[in-house]
Order: C-alpha cells, then structure tokens, then sequence
C-alpha cells in the first residue's frame, strides 16, 4: 500500500513539474492592470472673438487677458463672458492677489493694477514689452521680451536677472514667469526651455530641453508639478519638480498661451481656436 | 477800396490755412509684408516698434498672412526704405511694402513676376531635410527655394522638416539648399553662416544640424 502511495505520489509531482515550465513558455503572472491618473479634457468654452494670452483666478472668477483686442474679460461662473476693462495696450500674462488683478501691458511699458473697479499705472521705463508678471506677498517679477531678462523686487528696488543667451541664466525671450516659494520659474520662449532661478537670480535647473518645445508661451507651478504651454506643437507638458516629464496634454489644444490650475482642474486657453479647455486628474 | 484789400487778405490768409490742415489731416496708407507672424508675442512686438513713430495710425497685423498695415502723416514723407529699416530693427525681414499716397500715388518694392516657370519642364521631384521652426520659417525657407530658377514648387512641413520640390532637369537640390542657407535655414549638406542664423528672428533659431 505504501509503495503504492508513494509511486503515485511521485507521479503526481513528475506531471505537476511538467506542467508547470512547458520549454518555450513563460508563466504570465496576470495582475489587476493600473491605470495611472492623467490630466483629461472634460470641458471646453468657447471664447468667440477672444484672443486669449493670459490667465488668472480673482475673486472666484477667471479673467482673461484679450491681447489682440486689447481688453480684460471675466468669465463669469455662468460660462458667459464679460468686458471689464478696456483701452489696455497688449495685456499679456496675468496674475493677482486677494486685492489686485496685474496686467503687463506690453505695448507700452507698463504694469497695470485693476481692484475690480479702477485702474491705476505702474510705468517702468526699464522695460521694452513685458510679458509677463508674478505677484508673492511684496515680491515681484516681471519677464521683459526684448530685453531678454528678469525684473525682480522684493519690495523696494526692481533688479534685473540674465541677458539675452543660451547658457544657463540668459534668456531668449521670455514670456511668463512665476514666484513659488524660494524659487523663480522662466518660461525661455525661444531657448525652447523653462529655467528656474533663486531669488538672487542664480540658475538652479533647466527643465524640458529634451521635448523641444516651440515657444514655450506660459507657465504654471504647484508644490508638485511644473506645466508649460508649447504654442506651436500643440500641447500642455506636465513634469515634475525635478524637471522629469509626467504626461503631455495634446486634447483639443491649437496655440496654447497660457495655463492655470485652480482648485483640481487646470485651465488652458488656446490662443489658435479661441477657447478654453479645461481638464481634471482622473 | 482798404476794405476790400483787407477782406482778400484775410481770405488768402484763410484760405491758406485750410490747405495747411488738409494736408496735416491727409495719410499715405502702408501695406508692409512682412516674413511670416508666427505668433502674438511676435506680432505684438513689430506693431510696438512701429508705434515709437508718433503720428502712425490704426495698425492691424494679420498673422496668417504676414499684413501689416498702417496710416502716416502725408506730409511726413514716409519712404519705403525707413519702413524696412524699422522692419529689420524689430527682428524681421520684410518682404514687401506699397504705399498709397494721399495723392493717388502708389509706391511699392513688389517687382512684376515674369511667369517663365511654367515654360520650363518640371522632371524632378526631390526632398531635403531643412531646419526650421515656425510658419516664419516655412515662409522663407519656401521663397529661397522658388527664388532658384528651376524650381517650380517647393513646399516646407514644419513636422517632418521635410522640404519637397519640383525641379527642373537642370537645376540640383545643391542649388536650393544654397539658397536655403543664405537664408538662414541647415540642410544637411550646407549649412547657413553663424552670422546669418544669429539674425534670424527668435521664433525661428532652431536648433543646428550637426
């Protein structure tokens, strides 16, 4: 009986190895597929004659800077659309803070401040077209395109960062800029890069060299990622604050100029189509 | 009869004053080519430049087309070679400008285009990869090419990079990718002078050919 049991049972396990590694055949382990978050499309509005180039969140509404017509719009939570503020020369990138909307106005060298109400003028006489202002408490910057530099105060005296270049900290005309905690984030337009500076203007890294972007027109930065709009290919990159690319962003995207994130959502406005798309992290 | 001088005095005076103002009102109106618009930044960047002349009126770019147009004090005289000068201090090449006078004169750089082309026999059609970045490029990357005799098409595709041509039997795609590079634009077998891809428009400095 033993020798009976202990044949089988080594019968048993001869056909269970056989079985278990077919020569030629791997054993696929099957998992449950993870499907990693990715920014979608889940909205689009249309902007009609809006040539949108900025983008900013005030007073729970987004504004728009209206570069081609010269105007500052709202977009109201109702999805419609209204002028506020006319008259402007060239609006480019936008931002604000609990009290003020700041409008570069890069046809004439100034730097707008707008309560919602009324207007009033910073001129800066050292800049020729600035494109791009970022508000953090008393700290300011602004890009200057034809300077090809970085204007930056802390509250009292404005001082200029980099000169027109390739190396690290010079620029090619810069289009957007942004303050986020000790560092400065430069959107390089025509070095196809985004640069990030200290607060003493010292380069720290360069980020997106590799996609070969063409320009890089707008910048967003949260504690976590880095977006920057790539006009003429089309697209919204996404990396992570150590310069790696996470996703690119091709849906419905014709000339994007600029972009936002507010709440879950980011917000990007097609300079190409007239709109504005938006997408959650799903 | 001192009355009646008095009055003609004043009427000449008058008169005078009239012609003055008419002709401080009147405008020439500018139609300027300009080499590709590839984007606002671009396009807002020449009309900035252009605004540095006090009197220049309603300018309206069209990006798509390369149009700029403005109005200019008549009496100011504008000529066709300070419109190209401010085209090329902005960072752009021009291409073409016309003028209408105030006086129904008409002023222009665009020469008449005698139409031999299609007398020549197109045998050839060729590709060649050329450098380039943006419709600003497309635009002089395609109008080099067609300024070599022979050629009787040439197309740029900015994704591909790929320009395709129509040639003559006597005409080689050495020829063009010349031409290409004085204008600025590598091919992989010339490439254009540092000081020619230096001045092209900041839009337009693609990365080099090695």
């Amino acid at each position: 009986m033993n020798v009976y049991h202990n044949t089988l049972l080594v019968a048993v396990l001869l056909i269970m190895i056989g079985c278990d590694s077919p020569k030629g055949t791997e054993k696929i382990a099957v998992e449950t597929p993870s499907i990693a978050a990715q920014w979608q499309e889940v909205e689009r509005i249309d902007l009609d004659t809006i040539a949108p180039i900025g983008l900013t969140y005030f007073k729970e509404n987004l504004w728009i800077a209206d570069g081609d017509n010269n105007q500052l719009v709202k977009l109201t939570k109702a999805g419609t659309i209204e002028v506020v503020l006319q008259d402007l020369e060239r609006p480019m990138h936008l931002d604000s803070d609990a009290d003020y909307i700041y409008i570069p106005e890069y046809g004439k060298d100034v730097i707008s401040r707008f309560d919602g109400n009324q207007k009033t003028e910073e001129s800066m006489e050292q800049l020729d077209a600035p494109a791009s202002i970022s508000v953090q408490g008393t700290t300011r910057a602004v890009a200057d395109f034809y300077h090809h530099q970085i204007w930056y105060n802390e509250g009292e005296n404005w001082v200029a960062f980099g000169e027109k270049g390739k190396e690290n900290g010079q620029f090619h005309y810069p289009t957007d800029v942004q303050l986020m905690g000790d560092k400065i984030y430069v959107a390089d337009a025509y070095n196809h890069r985004v640069q990030v500076l200290d607060k003493q203007g010292k380069w720290l890294q360069t980020i997106g060299e590799a996609e070969k972007m063409n320009a890089t027109t707008g910048i967003y930065v949260n504690e976590k990622e880095l977006f920057a709009t790539d006009f003429e290919n089309n697209r919204v990159l996404v990396y992570d604050l150590e310069g790696n690319l996470q996703q690119t962003i091709t849906e419905q995207l014709e000339k994007p100029t600029d972009v936002l994130q507010v709440d879950q959502r980011i917000y990007v406005i097609n300079y190409g189509s007239k709109e504005l798309v938006i997408y959650e992290y799903q | 009869m001192k009355y009646i001088i008095m009055l003609a005095a004043m009427l000449l005076i008058v008169m005078s004053s009239n012609n003055v103002q008419a002709q401080n009102n009147e405008k020439d109106n500018f139609l300027v080519q300009v080499d590709g618009l590839g984007c606002p930044f671009c396009a807002y960047g020449l009309e900035k430049k252009f605004k540095e002349w006090k009197g220049l009126k309603n300018p309206k770019i069209d990006m798509e087309t390369g149009n700029f147009t403005f109005t200019y004090p008549a009496a100011e005289k504008l000529t066709i070679a300070a419109v190209e000068k401010q085209v090329e201090a902005a960072g752009y090449t021009p291409v073409s400008v016309v003028i209408n006078r105030s006086d129904g004169s008409i002023e222009t750089t665009k020469k008449e285009v005698v139409t031999t082309k299609k007398a020549v026999q197109a045998n050839q059609k060729s590709t060649v990869t050329v450098a380039g970045n943006c419709d600003m490029c497309k635009a002089r990357i395609e109008k080099a090419a067609n300024s070599v005799t022979g050629v009787q098409g040439a197309t740029w595709d900015k994704n591909t990079q790929e320009l395709t041509l129509l040639l003559s039997n006597s005409t080689t795609v050495q020829q063009v990718e010349q031409a290409i590079a004085k204008a600025g634009h590598d091919t992989p077998d010339v490439k254009a002078s540092n000081k020619t891809y230096n001045n092209l428009h900041g839009c337009c400095q693609y990365p080099r050919l090695k």
